[in-house]
């Protein structure tokens, strides 16, 4: 535990830094300009979901500390090594792969290289058996999406128990892309605070299987408001957005993922955070300033590197109490949302 | 003239940059380092990108292979990509069941296992439409979405995926891999790792199945039966061919070849299945390289090394000019529209001409109908 | 078993066939729209790129001019436009029509995203509200039958036009003199010549007619149900529809049929949160059961008889 606390440390840090930065554009004085290589994964970088948000990270980056920075979107998985290996030949800093896709790439890519720094979202260097290589170039950038699903499930949940969701069926669901564990994450945090808020609430779990196509989302979706859903979580991408539509149809409630989905539709009422730019942001900088470590890093809600925004809706005065309490309860350790989806 | 046909569609493709204020000779010098490794600018290692066009182009060749075929016996095989699909499932479950056997015997068996689950795959195909008639473009749709879901099936959650919510495959055995040319280690080649070039042997037999496409069908009795078949069933008839048999075996060989491709993929670059192979579109670019390779087998070779350079390319273009990958779709696509409609021919003449068919026969959707009078239905 | 049961319950709810008729509709006009072309002799396997080009335009017309209607005709233009291309290589440069197909589809894949970079740089394409998005109409009175009006009366405006065209077309193609011209230069283009139809003109309408419709669904899917574009959202659609032509054995009726057995598909698979089998083995379900049925009761199925054949007129 006293290893993980120190990152714990360094990450609140980080993310202090991260606020001041916001402010400033003073580059360091570095002798050499830090070169950043991007590479998506196949959603592309339009993909209204963390490839965008570690765009944007990128972004602020160049703005903040005069980098150059570099992106390559993968047109199909074959092209996670080449792609990589292209930044990384071609003497960049920093080379990041964005999505637990990419895993076993990365984990080739940075043996290779050992000079040269990589960073990955959702997962780690692997090798073929999916073992974390541990390569010391390497930062795994990892997200407790439950502890945003919790923060947004208590949402759920309290309306549903206190008969403010438009026709208090007791039911709510989620609409997942694939069953993946980053979007299981986010589910399990939902489903395991709805039910502590309001024991006898039903819940809902369904996939689009697809991270691109609305309409599919929108189908499961509506389905799913057949069945007296009236909370919709929408846990797949640029997919998820037809579950947006879907809600907004059929006068129910939405819940955005990701980022901020406020203006995706009026349905929408909270948002579940994963701070894929803040993530991106921070391993930049760590090369930046020369504190890059290798390892895991972990964003979740204690560093801030996830959350929720409250959106189309004025809470009721208990439940905005209810959130502060699990929010402190779950930075405090005495709350632990669950990574697996509970039965 | 496919040479000239080329050149035409990136000048038209150099317009549209143009039109979006984009400069073509960024773009198109992205594409030549990222593709041939020529005229590099920002510090690209030659010998690398040479490396990646390769390693795009081999399963490309067999999988063109495998659609180049049944054109020429009036099929169109839609479905290369599911039987690539089960080519590679088989090769996987073969090499990860079997993973202690020896090199020897165990690479064999999962390159075989792969041809025999693709050719299986493509002989439901060929099976129903020689039997029931069935249209081959409508069950080698089927077949490719089937494939698919049972990929996903099998390693989400399923009884092939290595451990809970990996959504990959355990690897398969050291006895199952192709090997690289170059040691896969990381002394130092051309100045970079050597294992960073992933050429592997499976160019060898990607040449050998060019070469075998090549003289089954110029220089055996099959060959005969299926350009027979695919220029008139009728006449095939006449002239003692079994077209139904023929419609089978030849569905058979083409899913043995896609099937192979997918083994190859999988012994020589991956060594595991992981969830890209759900979004792979080998199978479907498969059907582009064997129309511009006017299904011969040194066009289908060219043809295949074109969209591997232009894949790589496309990638390095977007890295360093900044310009969206995505144009090399529209170029592949001028590609084919110039090759196929003779442009330049047409604009030299100043009159239409008989298109270039790709295929000897005009098209497959025709050359299956048997000639008959009237509507098919009432 | 339960598994079975669980499917066959959903047969009973009005949801179930609602939302079947939604994706049999997306499927519908593009499948229409190739049984128009190949009725004339032209193969059209380009029907997945007309309609993501249709999918594109409306949502960028609808964001500008804020007006569904404009956006649909803006949608329909663009996948005729598409369609005139494939017109002009495989009719005027009697280029091979599969090839032109597969250029086509290649050609839209790119296209949208190169122009959503060019128009939009790396932002959100932007959703359509709910508003300017095509509408649904509750038909009165239809629209409030227990069960059949939620179905039926109780759908967006374009699945009541797909309906009307299906009828439509399976009207003019077999009872006008059109049809009977239509479908004489689809079988028998020389013959037809020398009765004094122009081949050229008919096919190039047959083709574009085609296109006109594959926009239409393309506007239907990014304006009237999903609200937004996103690269390659047609997801397949295309292609699934001209499966769908073929296993209708190139007639509208048959075609809606294969339209209902994967509209129906999608609704079951929708259903993947309560039915207790893996979702991937649901998933399959629709193709499965067009193998069989191809395999059982459809069998042959023979397109026109010049179909995909160029057509040069004798003294050229």
């Amino acid at each position: 535990m006293g290893r993980s606390q120190i990152r714990f440390l360094a990450l609140v840090g980080a993310a202090l830094l991260f606020v001041v930065a916001c402010g400033s554009t003073s580059a360091p004085a570095a002798t050499k300009q830090v070169k950043v290589g991007l590479v998506t994964d196949i959603g592309g970088l339009n993909d209204k979901s963390f490839n965008h948000l570690a765009y944007l990270g990128l972004q602020k980056a160049i703005t903040d500390f005069s980098i150059k920075g570099d992106v390559t979107e993968s047109k199909t998985g074959d092209d996670y090594v080449p792609n990589l290996t292209n930044f990384a030949s071609k003497g960049y800093d920093l080379v990041i792969g964005v999505g637990f896709l990419m895993q076993e790439a990365v984990g080739t890519v940075s043996g290779q290289f050992p000079s040269v720094h990589f960073a990955i979202i959702d997962g780690a260097g692997t090798d073929a058996s999916g073992n974390d290589l541990k390569h010391t170039n390497v930062e795994s950038l990892y997200f407790r999406e439950q502890d945003a699903g919790a923060m947004v499930g208590v949402i759920a949940g309290m309306l549903e128990r206190d008969k403010k969701a438009p026709g208090n069926t007791g039911v709510i669901s989620a609409v997942g892309g694939v069953s993946i564990p980053p979007v299981n994450h986010y589910i399990a945090g939902y489903k395991w605070a709805a039910t502590m808020e309001d024991p006898g609430i039903k819940v809902l779990v369904g996939y689009s299987n697809d991270f691109t196509d609305p309409a599919k989302c929108k189908s499961v979706a509506q389905t799913q408001i057949g069945q007296k859903s009236e909370v919709l979580f929408q846990v797949a991408g640029g997919c998820g957005l037809g579950v947006l539509q879907a809600a907004g149809q059929a006068k129910v409630y939405s819940v955005g993922v990701d980022a901020d989905q406020k203006d995706a539709d009026a349905s929408v009422i909270a948002s579940a955070l994963k701070k894929v730019d803040v993530a991106t942001y921070t391993a930049i900088k760590g090369v930046v300033n020369g504190s890059f470590a290798g390892g895991a890093l972990t964003f979740d809600i204690a560093n801030d590197g996830a959350g929720y925004s409250l959106d189309n809706i004025t809470l009721p005065a208990d439940i905005q109490t209810e959130l502060d309490r699990v929010q402190a309860a779950i930075k405090a350790g005495q709350l632990t949302p669950p990574a697996d989806i509970p039965a | 003239m496919p040479l000239a046909s080329v050149l035409f569609a990136f000048v038209v493709g150099a317009l549209i940059l143009l039109v979006t204020r984009a400069n073509p000779i960024d773009a198109y010098t992205g594409l030549l380092c990222g593709g041939l490794g020529l005229g590099c600018t920002q510090g690209e290692n030659s010998a690398l990108q040479i490396s990646n066009t390769i390693v795009y182009t081999i399963p490309l060749i067999m999988a063109g292979v495998a659609v180049a075929l049944p054109f020429r016996a009036g099929l169109f095989n839609i479905g290369a990509e599911g039987q690539f699909l089960a080519g590679a499932i088989a090769c996987t479950t073969l090499g990860v069941k079997l993973h202690d056997w020896p090199t020897v015997i165990l690479l064999p068996t999962v390159l075989v296992g792969g041809m025999a689950a693709g050719a299986a795959w493509a002989g439901i195909a060929g099976l129903l439409k020689a039997t029931v008639g069935a249209h081959e473009v409508v069950t080698t749709i089927m077949l490719n979405y089937v494939a698919q879901l049972l990929l996903e099936f099998l390693i989400v959650g399923g009884p092939l995926e290595l451990k809970s919510g990996t959504s990959k495959s355990l690897p398969i055995g050291d006895g199952a891999r192709l090997a690289t040319f170059l040691p896969a280690n990381n002394s130092l080649v051309f100045g970079l790792p050597s294992s960073v070039y992933r050429v592997h042997t499976g160019l060898i037999i990607s040449l050998v199945a060019v070469a075998v496409f090549a003289v089954l069908l110029w220089r055996t009795s099959l060959g005969y039966e299926i350009r027979a078949a695919g220029q008139s069933q009728k006449a095939a008839r006449y002239a003692g061919v079994s077209v139904r048999r023929t419609i089978i075996v030849t569905m058979l060989i083409a899913g043995a070849f896609a099937g192979l491709a997918g083994a190859v993929q999988i012994a020589g670059v991956d060594h595991n299945l992981t969830d890209k192979y759900t979004a792979d579109t080998t199978g479907f670019d498969a059907i582009a390289v064997a129309l511009l390779g006017l299904g011969s087998a040194v066009g289908i070779l060219l043809a295949a090394l074109l969209f591997g350079a232009l894949h790589a390319g496309g990638a390095v273009m977007q890295a360093d000019a900044g310009i969206s990958s995505q144009l090399v779709l529209v170029l592949q696509a001028l590609i084919l529209f110039s090759i196929a409609a003779n442009f330049l021919n047409a604009i030299k003449l100043r009159i239409p001409r008989l298109g270039r068919a790709p295929s000897a026969p005009a098209s497959p959707a025709v050359a299956v109908a048997p000639p008959q009078e009237g509507p098919p239905t009432t | 078993m339960t598994v079975i049961t669980e499917i066959l319950q959903l047969f009973l709810t009005a949801n179930l066939w609602q939302i079947a008729l939604v994706f049999a509709v997306m499927l519908l006009l593009p499948a229409l729209g190739g049984v128009i072309s190949e009725r004339s002799g032209v193969v059209n396997i380009a029907m997945e790129g007309m309609m993501l080009t249709g999918a594109f335009f409306a949502v960028w017309a609808d964001l500008n001019w804020h007006s569904p209607w404009i956006a649909a005709l803006v949608a329909m233009i663009a996948g005729g436009l598409m369609a005139s291309i494939h017109a002009v290589v495989s009719i005027r440069f009697r280029a091979d029509q599969i090839v032109s197909g597969i250029a086509i589809n290649i050609f839209a894949a790119g296209l949208t995203v190169f122009l959503v970079r060019s128009i939009y740089g790396l932002q959100d394409v932007g959703h359509v509200t709910q508003a300017e998005s095509l509408p649904n109409w509750n038909i009165p009175l239809l629209s409030s039958i227990p069960f059949l009006g939620q179905v039926l009366f109780q759908q967006n405006v374009i699945v009541y036009v797909a309906l009307i065209l299906l009828v439509v077309v399976e009207i003019v193609l077999f009872r006008t003199r059109l049809g009977l011209r239509i479908r004489a230069v689809g079988e028998h283009p020389q013959a037809a010549d020398t009765a004094g139809l122009n081949v050229y003109v008919i096919r190039y309408g047959a083709v574009i007619t085609s296109g006109l419709l594959s926009g239409l669904a393309g506007a239907y899917l990014a304006i009237g149900y999903s609200n937004t574009f996103s690269p390659g959202m047609t997801g397949g659609r295309g292609y699934i529809a001209l499966a769908a032509m073929i296993f209708g054995k190139w007639t509208p009726r048959g075609a809606f049929v294969a339209c209902l057995i994967f509209g129906l598909g999608t609704a079951i698979y929708a259903n993947n949160s309560t039915i207790h089998i893996s979702q991937y083995l649901l998933n399959m379900l629709p193709y499965i059961i067009t193998l069989v049925v191809l395999a059982g009761l459809v069998g042959r199925s023979t397109p026109p008889a010049a179909d995909g054949v160029p057509y040069a007129a004798g003294s050229e």
